[in-house]
Protein backbone atom coordinates (compact mmCIF):
# COMPACT_ATOMS: atom_id res chain seq x y z
CA UNK A 1 0.00 0.00 0.00
CA UNK A 2 1.39 3.38 -0.94
CA UNK A 3 1.45 5.89 1.84
CA UNK A 4 1.66 9.60 1.22
CA UNK A 5 4.20 11.43 3.29
CA UNK A 6 2.49 12.86 6.40
CA UNK A 7 3.45 16.49 5.97
CA UNK A 8 1.30 17.84 8.82
CA UNK A 9 3.06 15.57 11.29
CA UNK A 10 6.47 16.53 9.92
CA UNK A 11 5.68 20.23 10.26
CA UNK A 12 4.44 19.73 13.83
CA UNK A 13 7.67 17.98 14.74
CA UNK A 14 9.73 20.66 13.02
CA UNK A 15 7.91 23.50 14.81
CA UNK A 16 8.37 21.85 18.22
CA UNK A 17 12.02 21.11 17.47
CA UNK A 18 12.79 24.67 16.39
CA UNK A 19 11.00 26.22 19.38
CA UNK A 20 12.94 24.00 21.74
CA UNK A 21 16.20 24.80 19.98
CA UNK A 22 15.45 28.52 20.01
CA UNK A 23 15.09 28.56 23.79
CA UNK A 24 18.01 26.22 24.42
CA UNK A 25 20.23 28.22 22.09
CA UNK A 26 19.68 31.34 24.20
CA UNK A 27 20.79 29.30 27.16
CA UNK A 28 23.86 27.82 25.45
CA UNK A 29 25.00 31.19 24.13
CA UNK A 30 24.33 32.96 27.44
CA UNK A 31 21.73 35.27 25.89
CA UNK A 32 19.01 34.04 28.23
CA UNK A 33 20.32 36.58 30.73
CA UNK A 34 19.35 39.36 28.33
CA UNK A 35 15.76 38.15 28.29
CA UNK A 36 14.98 36.77 31.75
CA UNK A 37 15.69 37.19 35.43
CA UNK A 38 18.15 34.42 36.46
CA UNK A 39 15.59 32.99 38.91
CA UNK A 40 13.47 31.85 35.97
CA UNK A 41 16.14 30.49 33.65
CA UNK A 42 15.42 26.94 34.79
CA UNK A 43 11.78 27.28 33.74
CA UNK A 44 12.68 28.33 30.23
CA UNK A 45 15.39 25.66 29.94
CA UNK A 46 12.94 23.01 31.15
CA UNK A 47 10.41 24.16 28.58
CA UNK A 48 13.09 23.94 25.88
CA UNK A 49 13.88 20.32 26.74
CA UNK A 50 10.20 19.46 26.97
CA UNK A 51 9.62 20.87 23.50
CA UNK A 52 12.50 18.77 22.16
CA UNK A 53 10.98 15.65 23.75
CA UNK A 54 7.61 16.46 22.23
CA UNK A 55 9.33 16.92 18.87
CA UNK A 56 10.88 13.46 19.24
CA UNK A 57 7.50 11.97 20.07
CA UNK A 58 5.88 13.68 17.12
CA UNK A 59 8.75 12.71 14.87
CA UNK A 60 8.37 9.08 15.92
CA UNK A 61 4.86 9.15 14.47
CA UNK A 62 6.50 9.65 11.06
CA UNK A 63 8.03 6.19 11.29
CA UNK A 64 5.09 4.27 12.61
CA UNK A 65 1.59 5.57 13.10
CA UNK A 66 0.39 4.71 16.59
CA UNK A 67 -3.17 3.98 17.48
CA UNK A 68 -4.71 7.20 18.72
CA UNK A 69 -8.04 8.48 19.88
CA UNK A 70 -9.80 11.25 18.10
CA UNK A 71 -9.27 13.99 20.65
CA UNK A 72 -11.88 16.71 20.40
CA UNK A 73 -10.48 20.13 19.87
CA UNK A 74 -12.03 23.34 18.75
CA UNK A 75 -9.63 25.19 16.54
CA UNK A 76 -9.99 28.92 16.24
CA UNK A 77 -7.18 29.50 13.83
CA UNK A 78 -6.69 27.28 10.84
CA UNK A 79 -3.99 24.78 11.71
CA UNK A 80 -1.74 25.94 8.87
CA UNK A 81 -1.79 29.51 10.08
CA UNK A 82 -0.78 28.68 13.61
CA UNK A 83 1.92 26.36 12.35
CA UNK A 84 3.22 29.00 9.98
CA UNK A 85 3.35 31.59 12.78
CA UNK A 86 5.16 29.22 15.13
CA UNK A 87 7.66 28.13 12.50
CA UNK A 88 8.38 31.67 11.35
CA UNK A 89 9.01 32.91 14.88
CA UNK A 90 11.22 29.94 15.74
CA UNK A 91 13.37 30.38 12.64
CA UNK A 92 13.69 34.07 13.35
CA UNK A 93 14.44 33.46 17.03
CA UNK A 94 17.21 31.04 16.14
CA UNK A 95 18.88 33.52 13.81
CA UNK A 96 18.43 36.72 15.78
CA UNK A 97 20.66 37.58 18.71
CA UNK A 98 18.74 39.55 21.33
CA UNK A 99 20.52 42.63 22.56
CA UNK A 100 20.17 44.33 25.92
CA UNK A 101 18.35 47.63 26.03
CA UNK A 102 20.35 50.71 25.16
CA UNK A 103 20.65 54.33 26.22
CA UNK A 104 17.92 55.36 23.74
CA UNK A 105 15.48 53.11 25.54
CA UNK A 106 16.57 54.43 28.91
CA UNK A 107 16.10 58.04 27.75
CA UNK A 108 12.73 57.21 26.24
CA UNK A 109 11.70 55.77 29.57
CA UNK A 110 12.54 59.01 31.33
CA UNK A 111 15.74 58.04 33.12
CA UNK A 112 17.11 61.60 33.18
CA UNK A 113 14.33 62.79 35.50
CA UNK A 114 15.34 62.28 39.12
CA UNK A 115 11.74 61.61 40.19
CA UNK A 116 11.66 58.44 38.15
CA UNK A 117 13.74 56.43 40.55
CA UNK A 118 12.23 53.01 41.04
CA UNK A 119 8.80 51.64 41.58
CA UNK A 120 9.81 48.56 43.48
CA UNK A 121 10.09 48.37 47.21
CA UNK A 122 13.65 47.81 48.37
CA UNK A 123 14.08 44.14 48.99
CA UNK A 124 17.29 44.55 50.86
CA UNK A 125 18.34 47.60 52.70
CA UNK A 126 21.79 48.61 51.62
CA UNK A 127 22.59 51.10 54.36
CA UNK A 128 24.51 48.39 56.17
CA UNK A 129 26.68 47.59 53.16
CA UNK A 130 29.89 49.60 53.03
CA UNK A 131 29.41 52.38 50.43
CA UNK A 132 32.18 51.15 48.13
CA UNK A 133 30.45 47.77 47.83
CA UNK A 134 27.04 49.15 46.87
CA UNK A 135 25.92 48.48 43.33
CA UNK A 136 24.15 51.09 41.26
CA UNK A 137 20.73 49.73 42.20
CA UNK A 138 21.74 49.68 45.89
CA UNK A 139 22.47 53.39 45.67
CA UNK A 140 19.15 54.08 43.97
CA UNK A 141 17.21 52.10 46.56
CA UNK A 142 19.00 53.98 49.30
CA UNK A 143 18.10 57.28 47.65
CA UNK A 144 14.50 56.11 47.46
CA UNK A 145 14.38 55.63 51.18
CA UNK A 146 16.42 58.67 52.09
CA UNK A 147 16.63 61.10 49.17
CA UNK A 148 18.75 63.91 50.64
CA UNK A 149 21.96 63.93 48.56
CA UNK A 150 24.02 65.71 51.25
CA UNK A 151 23.71 62.61 53.44
CA UNK A 152 26.11 60.76 51.18
CA UNK A 153 28.76 63.44 50.60
CA UNK A 154 32.32 62.07 50.38
CA UNK A 155 31.22 58.44 50.58
CA UNK A 156 33.34 56.24 48.32
CA UNK A 157 31.62 54.75 45.29
CA UNK A 158 32.50 51.93 42.89
CA UNK A 159 29.91 51.01 40.30
CA UNK A 160 29.62 49.59 36.80
CA UNK A 161 27.09 50.76 34.24
CA UNK A 162 26.60 51.84 30.67
CA UNK A 163 27.00 55.39 29.42
CA UNK A 164 24.09 57.66 28.59
CA UNK A 165 24.44 61.20 27.24
CA UNK A 166 21.26 62.99 28.33
CA UNK A 167 20.69 65.66 25.66
CA UNK A 168 19.97 68.57 28.05
CA UNK A 169 22.98 68.02 30.27
CA UNK A 170 26.28 69.91 29.98
CA UNK A 171 29.08 68.20 28.05
CA UNK A 172 31.05 67.19 31.13
CA UNK A 173 28.17 65.17 32.57
CA UNK A 174 27.14 61.67 31.73
CA UNK A 175 24.76 59.20 33.30
CA UNK A 176 25.99 55.77 34.41
CA UNK A 177 22.99 53.51 34.09
CA UNK A 178 21.69 49.99 34.33
CA UNK A 179 18.39 48.29 33.71
CA UNK A 180 16.68 46.60 36.63
CA UNK A 181 14.69 43.43 36.12
CA UNK A 182 12.15 41.69 38.33
CA UNK A 183 10.89 39.06 35.92
CA UNK A 184 11.84 39.49 32.29
CA UNK A 185 12.92 42.21 29.90
CA UNK A 186 9.30 43.31 29.63
CA UNK A 187 9.47 44.95 33.03
CA UNK A 188 13.00 46.33 32.77
CA UNK A 189 13.33 49.88 33.98
CA UNK A 190 16.44 52.04 33.92
CA UNK A 191 18.20 53.58 36.90
CA UNK A 192 21.27 55.79 36.82
CA UNK A 193 23.55 58.23 38.63
CA UNK A 194 25.07 61.39 37.12
CA UNK A 195 28.85 61.51 36.78
CA UNK A 196 30.76 64.78 36.56
CA UNK A 197 33.76 64.26 34.31
CA UNK A 198 36.89 66.37 34.26
CA UNK A 199 36.88 66.35 30.45
CA UNK A 200 34.33 65.99 27.69
CA UNK A 201 31.87 63.08 27.75
CA UNK A 202 32.59 62.40 24.09
CA UNK A 203 35.48 60.28 25.32
CA UNK A 204 32.93 57.68 26.46
CA UNK A 205 30.53 56.63 23.73
CA UNK A 206 26.88 56.08 24.62
CA UNK A 207 26.12 52.43 25.47
CA UNK A 208 29.75 51.63 26.23
CA UNK A 209 30.32 50.07 29.64
CA UNK A 210 32.41 51.76 32.31
CA UNK A 211 33.57 51.09 35.83
CA UNK A 212 33.58 54.25 37.93
CA UNK A 213 35.39 54.77 41.21
CA UNK A 214 35.23 58.04 43.09
CA UNK A 215 33.32 59.87 45.77
CA UNK A 216 29.81 61.23 46.10
CA UNK A 217 28.92 64.90 46.10
CA UNK A 218 25.85 67.09 45.60
CA UNK A 219 25.49 69.17 42.47
CA UNK A 220 22.83 70.87 40.39
CA UNK A 221 22.24 69.12 37.07
CA UNK A 222 19.67 70.43 34.62
CA UNK A 223 18.13 72.57 37.37
CA UNK A 224 17.83 69.71 39.88
CA UNK A 225 19.83 69.17 43.06
CA UNK A 226 21.15 65.64 42.79
CA UNK A 227 23.60 63.13 44.10
CA UNK A 228 26.52 63.12 41.66
CA UNK A 229 29.62 60.94 41.36
CA UNK A 230 32.94 62.73 41.24
CA UNK A 231 35.16 60.11 39.66
CA UNK A 232 38.81 59.41 40.27
CA UNK A 233 38.82 56.77 37.58
CA UNK A 234 36.51 55.95 34.71
CA UNK A 235 37.64 52.68 33.10
CA UNK A 236 36.09 51.16 30.00
CA UNK A 237 35.03 47.56 30.74
CA UNK A 238 33.45 44.84 28.58
CA UNK A 239 29.69 44.34 28.76
CA UNK A 240 28.98 42.18 31.81
CA UNK A 241 27.63 38.70 31.24
CA UNK A 242 24.42 39.76 32.87
CA UNK A 243 23.71 43.34 31.81
CA UNK A 244 20.84 43.81 34.25
CA UNK A 245 20.73 44.29 38.01
CA UNK A 246 18.16 42.94 40.40
CA UNK B 1 23.65 62.79 8.56
CA UNK B 2 20.30 63.47 10.16
CA UNK B 3 18.76 60.53 8.37
CA UNK B 4 21.62 58.34 9.60
CA UNK B 5 20.74 59.30 13.17
CA UNK B 6 17.10 58.65 12.48
CA UNK B 7 18.01 55.25 11.06
CA UNK B 8 20.17 54.41 14.07
CA UNK B 9 17.33 55.44 16.37
CA UNK B 10 14.85 53.34 14.46
CA UNK B 11 17.22 50.35 14.54
CA UNK B 12 17.69 50.68 18.27
CA UNK B 13 13.92 50.87 18.76
CA UNK B 14 13.50 47.86 16.53
CA UNK B 15 16.05 45.89 18.52
CA UNK B 16 14.37 46.93 21.74
CA UNK B 17 11.03 45.73 20.41
CA UNK B 18 12.52 42.39 19.40
CA UNK B 19 14.19 41.86 22.76
CA UNK B 20 10.88 42.61 24.46
CA UNK B 21 9.03 40.27 22.14
CA UNK B 22 11.44 37.38 22.64
CA UNK B 23 11.62 37.89 26.36
CA UNK B 24 7.83 37.69 26.62
CA UNK B 25 7.82 34.53 24.52
CA UNK B 26 10.60 32.78 26.40
CA UNK B 27 9.14 33.67 29.81
CA UNK B 28 5.61 32.65 28.85
CA UNK B 29 6.34 29.39 27.01
CA UNK B 30 6.92 27.26 30.14
CA UNK B 31 3.64 28.42 31.64
CA UNK B 32 1.78 27.83 28.41
CA UNK B 33 3.19 24.29 28.24
CA UNK B 34 2.21 23.64 31.85
CA UNK B 35 -1.27 24.97 31.19
CA UNK B 36 -1.87 22.81 28.14
CA UNK B 37 -0.35 19.78 29.87
CA UNK B 38 -2.68 20.09 32.84
CA UNK B 39 -5.77 20.79 30.83
CA UNK B 40 -5.08 17.83 28.54
CA UNK B 41 -4.40 15.50 31.46
CA UNK B 42 -7.59 16.51 33.22
CA UNK B 43 -9.70 16.25 30.11
CA UNK B 44 -8.64 12.63 29.97
CA UNK B 45 -8.76 11.77 33.65
CA UNK B 46 -11.64 13.71 35.23
CA UNK B 47 -15.23 12.92 34.48
CA UNK B 48 -17.23 16.02 35.31
CA UNK B 49 -20.50 14.10 35.70
CA UNK B 50 -19.33 12.96 39.11
CA UNK B 51 -18.70 16.55 40.13
CA UNK B 52 -22.13 17.67 38.96
CA UNK B 53 -23.70 15.07 41.18
CA UNK B 54 -21.89 16.49 44.19
CA UNK B 55 -22.71 20.17 43.73
CA UNK B 56 -25.09 22.03 46.05
CA UNK B 57 -28.47 23.13 44.74
CA UNK B 58 -28.47 26.57 46.39
CA UNK B 59 -27.60 29.03 43.59
CA UNK B 60 -25.07 31.05 45.60
CA UNK B 61 -23.27 27.96 46.82
CA UNK B 62 -23.40 26.46 43.35
CA UNK B 63 -21.94 29.66 41.93
CA UNK B 64 -19.10 29.57 44.43
CA UNK B 65 -18.52 25.88 43.76
CA UNK B 66 -18.50 26.54 40.02
CA UNK B 67 -15.98 29.34 40.29
CA UNK B 68 -13.68 27.15 42.39
CA UNK B 69 -13.94 24.24 39.94
CA UNK B 70 -11.14 25.90 38.05
CA UNK B 71 -8.70 24.45 40.54
CA UNK B 72 -9.71 21.01 39.30
CA UNK B 73 -9.83 21.96 35.63
CA UNK B 74 -6.91 24.27 35.05
CA UNK B 75 -7.99 25.20 31.58
CA UNK B 76 -7.61 28.52 29.94
CA UNK B 77 -10.45 30.28 28.25
CA UNK B 78 -10.40 28.05 25.20
CA UNK B 79 -10.85 24.90 27.22
CA UNK B 80 -13.49 26.13 29.59
CA UNK B 81 -16.34 26.73 27.14
CA UNK B 82 -16.61 23.07 26.14
CA UNK B 83 -16.41 22.04 29.80
CA UNK B 84 -19.08 24.56 30.85
CA UNK B 85 -21.20 23.32 28.02
CA UNK B 86 -20.85 19.72 29.10
CA UNK B 87 -21.72 20.77 32.65
CA UNK B 88 -24.95 22.33 31.37
CA UNK B 89 -25.78 19.27 29.28
CA UNK B 90 -25.35 17.06 32.30
CA UNK B 91 -27.95 18.99 34.22
CA UNK B 92 -25.69 21.19 36.32
CA UNK B 93 -27.43 24.26 37.79
CA UNK B 94 -26.89 27.31 35.60
CA UNK B 95 -25.12 29.10 38.46
CA UNK B 96 -22.51 26.36 38.53
CA UNK B 97 -21.89 26.42 34.80
CA UNK B 98 -21.73 30.22 34.55
CA UNK B 99 -19.52 30.50 37.63
CA UNK B 100 -17.18 27.97 36.11
CA UNK B 101 -17.25 29.60 32.70
CA UNK B 102 -16.12 32.96 34.04
CA UNK B 103 -13.75 31.99 36.83
CA UNK B 104 -12.04 28.80 35.67
CA UNK B 105 -9.43 30.44 33.43
CA UNK B 106 -8.14 32.54 36.34
CA UNK B 107 -8.83 30.47 39.46
CA UNK B 108 -6.29 27.76 38.90
CA UNK B 109 -2.87 26.93 40.30
CA UNK B 110 -0.88 27.62 37.14
CA UNK B 111 -2.33 31.09 36.76
CA UNK B 112 -1.60 31.80 40.45
CA UNK B 113 2.00 30.85 39.91
CA UNK B 114 2.45 32.75 36.66
CA UNK B 115 0.91 35.89 38.15
CA UNK B 116 3.10 35.58 41.20
CA UNK B 117 6.23 35.19 39.07
CA UNK B 118 5.32 38.21 36.98
CA UNK B 119 4.33 40.46 39.87
CA UNK B 120 6.89 39.42 42.41
CA UNK B 121 7.18 43.02 43.51
CA UNK B 122 3.44 43.30 44.05
CA UNK B 123 2.34 39.94 45.46
CA UNK B 124 -1.03 41.41 46.36
CA UNK B 125 -1.82 41.42 42.63
CA UNK B 126 -2.34 37.65 42.81
CA UNK B 127 -4.89 37.90 45.62
CA UNK B 128 -6.71 40.85 44.11
CA UNK B 129 -6.90 39.07 40.79
CA UNK B 130 -8.28 35.81 42.15
CA UNK B 131 -10.55 37.45 44.72
CA UNK B 132 -12.09 39.87 42.27
CA UNK B 133 -12.56 37.17 39.64
CA UNK B 134 -14.42 34.95 42.09
CA UNK B 135 -16.54 37.87 43.30
CA UNK B 136 -17.55 38.94 39.79
CA UNK B 137 -18.18 35.36 38.64
CA UNK B 138 -20.38 34.62 41.63
CA UNK B 139 -22.38 37.81 41.12
CA UNK B 140 -22.99 37.09 37.43
CA UNK B 141 -23.74 33.43 38.14
CA UNK B 142 -26.35 34.48 40.71
CA UNK B 143 -27.89 36.89 38.22
CA UNK B 144 -28.18 34.10 35.68
CA UNK B 145 -29.55 31.66 38.24
CA UNK B 146 -32.66 33.85 38.55
CA UNK B 147 -33.52 32.54 35.10
CA UNK B 148 -34.51 29.05 36.20
CA UNK B 149 -34.89 27.77 32.69
CA UNK B 150 -31.74 28.60 30.75
CA UNK B 151 -33.04 27.21 27.47
CA UNK B 152 -34.03 30.55 25.91
CA UNK B 153 -30.41 31.66 26.35
CA UNK B 154 -28.89 28.63 24.71
CA UNK B 155 -28.41 27.75 21.09
CA UNK B 156 -31.47 25.77 19.91
CA UNK B 157 -29.51 22.58 19.39
CA UNK B 158 -28.42 22.53 23.01
CA UNK B 159 -31.74 23.75 24.38
CA UNK B 160 -33.45 20.81 22.67
CA UNK B 161 -31.07 18.44 24.36
CA UNK B 162 -31.93 19.86 27.73
CA UNK B 163 -35.62 19.08 27.27
CA UNK B 164 -35.69 15.48 28.43
CA UNK B 165 -35.23 15.60 32.18
CA UNK B 166 -33.53 12.23 32.38
CA UNK B 167 -29.76 12.13 31.87
CA UNK B 168 -28.34 11.21 28.51
CA UNK B 169 -28.01 7.51 27.76
CA UNK B 170 -24.29 7.90 27.96
CA UNK B 171 -22.90 4.67 26.65
CA UNK B 172 -25.19 4.53 23.69
CA UNK B 173 -23.76 7.72 22.21
CA UNK B 174 -20.23 6.84 23.07
CA UNK B 175 -20.17 3.44 21.52
CA UNK B 176 -22.26 4.05 18.43
CA UNK B 177 -19.89 3.86 15.54
CA UNK B 178 -21.80 5.74 12.89
CA UNK B 179 -21.12 9.46 13.21
CA UNK B 180 -24.32 10.15 11.27
CA UNK B 181 -26.59 8.56 13.80
CA UNK B 182 -25.27 10.00 17.05
CA UNK B 183 -27.10 12.76 18.80
CA UNK B 184 -25.33 15.92 19.89
CA UNK B 185 -23.71 19.05 18.63
CA UNK B 186 -20.74 19.01 16.39
CA UNK B 187 -18.36 21.66 15.29
CA UNK B 188 -17.13 21.03 11.82
CA UNK B 189 -13.37 21.03 11.73
CA UNK B 190 -10.84 20.22 9.09
CA UNK B 191 -9.95 17.13 11.09
CA UNK B 192 -13.55 15.92 11.05
CA UNK B 193 -16.56 16.74 13.20
CA UNK B 194 -15.85 17.36 16.86
CA UNK B 195 -18.49 16.40 19.32
CA UNK B 196 -18.74 19.17 21.85
CA UNK B 197 -20.64 17.82 24.77
CA UNK B 198 -19.09 14.53 25.59
CA UNK B 199 -16.44 14.22 28.29
CA UNK B 200 -13.32 12.67 26.90
CA UNK B 201 -12.92 10.74 30.12
CA UNK B 202 -16.12 8.96 29.19
CA UNK B 203 -14.62 7.85 25.90
CA UNK B 204 -11.69 6.53 27.81
CA UNK B 205 -13.81 4.62 30.26
CA UNK B 206 -15.78 3.05 27.46
CA UNK B 207 -12.92 2.05 25.26
CA UNK B 208 -11.59 -1.25 26.50
CA UNK B 209 -8.36 -0.67 24.64
CA UNK B 210 -7.66 2.61 26.42
CA UNK B 211 -4.37 1.50 27.87
CA UNK B 212 -1.86 3.87 29.40
CA UNK B 213 0.02 4.25 26.16
CA UNK B 214 -3.14 5.21 24.31
CA UNK B 215 -4.05 7.66 27.05
CA UNK B 216 -0.59 9.17 27.03
CA UNK B 217 -0.80 9.42 23.28
CA UNK B 218 -4.12 11.25 23.58
CA UNK B 219 -2.73 13.65 26.21
CA UNK B 220 0.26 14.47 24.01
CA UNK B 221 -1.99 14.90 21.01
CA UNK B 222 -4.18 17.40 22.87
CA UNK B 223 -1.15 19.22 24.28
CA UNK B 224 0.20 19.63 20.80
CA UNK B 225 -3.10 20.87 19.41
CA UNK B 226 -3.48 23.44 22.17
CA UNK B 227 0.16 24.48 22.07
CA UNK B 228 0.01 25.01 18.34
CA UNK B 229 -2.98 27.25 18.59
CA UNK B 230 -2.34 29.09 21.85
CA UNK B 231 1.31 29.46 20.92
CA UNK B 232 0.28 31.31 17.80
CA UNK B 233 -2.02 33.56 19.83
CA UNK B 234 0.83 34.13 22.30
CA UNK B 235 3.15 35.14 19.47
CA UNK B 236 0.64 37.68 18.21
CA UNK B 237 -0.07 38.99 21.70
CA UNK B 238 3.63 39.41 22.43
CA UNK B 239 4.11 41.19 19.13
CA UNK B 240 1.30 43.61 19.98
CA UNK B 241 2.69 44.25 23.47
CA UNK B 242 6.18 44.91 22.11
CA UNK B 243 4.89 47.17 19.35
CA UNK B 244 2.75 49.23 21.71
CA UNK B 245 5.74 49.65 24.02
CA UNK B 246 8.11 50.75 21.32
CA UNK B 247 6.08 52.46 18.64
CA UNK B 248 3.53 54.54 20.53
CA UNK B 249 4.97 57.79 21.91
CA UNK B 250 5.58 57.57 25.62
CA UNK B 251 3.64 60.77 26.35
CA UNK B 252 0.45 59.25 24.93
CA UNK B 253 0.78 56.09 26.94
CA UNK B 254 1.61 58.09 30.06
CA UNK B 255 -1.42 60.33 29.57
CA UNK B 256 -3.66 57.32 29.06
CA UNK B 257 -2.10 55.15 31.74
CA UNK B 258 -2.17 57.61 34.60
CA UNK B 259 -5.85 58.54 34.48
CA UNK B 260 -7.85 56.37 36.87
CA UNK B 261 -10.68 55.91 34.34
CA UNK B 262 -8.90 56.06 30.99
CA UNK B 263 -6.28 53.56 32.12
CA UNK B 264 -8.93 50.99 33.06
CA UNK B 265 -10.84 51.45 29.82
CA UNK B 266 -7.65 51.19 27.78
CA UNK B 267 -6.49 48.01 29.49
CA UNK B 268 -9.92 46.39 29.22
CA UNK B 269 -10.05 47.15 25.52
CA UNK B 270 -6.54 45.76 25.15
CA UNK B 271 -7.51 42.60 27.06
CA UNK B 272 -10.49 42.12 24.82
CA UNK B 273 -8.55 42.57 21.58
CA UNK B 274 -5.34 40.75 22.45
CA UNK B 275 -7.15 37.61 23.70
CA UNK B 276 -3.97 36.24 25.23
CA UNK B 277 -4.20 32.99 27.18
CA UNK B 278 -4.75 33.40 30.92
CA UNK B 279 -1.68 31.40 31.89
CA UNK B 280 0.56 33.95 30.22
CA UNK B 281 -1.40 37.19 30.27
CA UNK B 282 0.32 38.39 33.44
CA UNK B 283 3.59 38.70 31.53
CA UNK B 284 1.85 40.76 28.91
CA UNK B 285 0.36 43.00 31.61
CA UNK B 286 3.73 43.27 33.30
CA UNK B 287 5.13 45.26 30.41
CA UNK B 288 2.53 47.94 31.16
CA UNK B 289 2.75 47.78 34.94
CA UNK B 290 5.22 50.61 35.37
CA UNK B 291 3.08 53.11 33.50
CA UNK B 292 -0.52 52.06 34.02
CA UNK B 293 -2.45 52.31 37.28
CA UNK B 294 -2.61 49.14 39.39
CA UNK B 295 -6.41 49.09 39.03
CA UNK B 296 -6.13 49.01 35.25
CA UNK B 297 -3.61 46.16 35.31
CA UNK B 298 -6.04 44.33 37.57
CA UNK B 299 -8.88 45.06 35.13
CA UNK B 300 -6.80 43.51 32.36
CA UNK B 301 -6.08 40.40 34.40
CA UNK B 302 -9.67 39.95 35.55
CA UNK B 303 -11.61 40.86 32.43
CA UNK B 304 -9.38 39.31 29.75
CA UNK B 305 -9.82 35.68 30.78
CA UNK B 306 -13.60 36.08 31.15
CA UNK B 307 -14.50 37.42 27.75
CA UNK B 308 -12.35 38.35 24.82
CA UNK B 309 -12.46 38.48 21.08
CA UNK B 310 -11.15 34.95 20.81
CA UNK B 311 -13.64 33.22 23.06
CA UNK B 312 -16.75 35.07 21.88
CA UNK B 313 -16.86 32.75 18.89
CA UNK B 314 -16.63 29.83 21.29
CA UNK B 315 -19.35 31.20 23.56
CA UNK B 316 -21.61 31.53 20.54
CA UNK B 317 -21.40 27.79 19.99
CA UNK B 318 -23.29 27.40 23.26
CA UNK B 319 -25.16 30.58 24.05
CA UNK B 320 -27.41 32.77 21.95
CA UNK B 321 -25.94 36.14 21.12
CA UNK B 322 -28.32 37.83 23.59
CA UNK B 323 -26.85 35.82 26.46
CA UNK B 324 -23.30 36.48 25.30
CA UNK B 325 -24.07 40.20 25.28
CA UNK B 326 -25.46 39.98 28.83
CA UNK B 327 -22.36 38.13 29.97
CA UNK B 328 -20.09 40.61 28.26
CA UNK B 329 -21.86 43.72 29.56
CA UNK B 330 -22.15 42.42 33.12
CA UNK B 331 -18.52 41.30 33.25
CA UNK B 332 -17.29 44.57 31.75
CA UNK B 333 -19.35 46.76 34.05
CA UNK B 334 -18.47 44.88 37.22
CA UNK B 335 -14.77 44.79 36.34
CA UNK B 336 -14.84 48.50 35.62
CA UNK B 337 -16.65 49.44 38.82
CA UNK B 338 -14.51 47.28 41.11
CA UNK B 339 -11.18 48.22 39.61
CA UNK B 340 -12.14 51.89 39.60
CA UNK B 341 -12.85 51.52 43.32
CA UNK B 342 -9.39 49.97 43.68
CA UNK B 343 -7.86 52.93 41.88
CA UNK B 344 -9.77 55.55 43.83
CA UNK B 345 -10.06 54.13 47.32
CA UNK B 346 -6.92 52.09 47.85
CA UNK B 347 -3.40 53.38 47.83
CA UNK B 348 -2.24 50.13 46.30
Amino acid sequence: MKRTFPWPIAFDALALLLWGLMILRYWWTGRLAVLLHPDYHWLAIGAGWLLLLMALWRGAALLWSPKSLNTPHIALLPRRWSLAVLLAVAVFGIIYIPRPFTSDTALARGIAEPVALTRSQPRRFARNTPPEERSLIDWIRLLNVYPEPDAYTDEPVNITGFVIHPPNWPDDYLLAARFVLTCCAADAYPVGLPVQLSGDRGEFAPDSWVNITGTMMTDTVDGQRRLVIQPQDVLPVPEPKNPYEF
Amino acid sequence: MLSLFALAGAMSQFNQGLTLFLSLLVEATPFLLLGVAFSSLLAILVDERKLVALTPKNPVLAAIAGSLFGCLFPVCECGNVPVARRLLMQGAPSALAIGFLLAAPTVNPIVFWATWVAFRDQPSMVFWRVGLTILISVIIACVFSVQKDLRPFLQPAIARQLLPPEPEPALATATSDSPLLTRGTYLLQSTGPVKLDQPLAMDMAVLPSATWTVKAQAVLEMMLQEFRELGAVLVMGSAIAATVQVAIPREWILALGQGPITSILAMMLLAWVVSICSTVDSFFALSFASIFTSGSILAFLVFGPMIDLKNISLLLTTFKSRAVIYLFVLAAQLTFVFTLAVNLYTSW
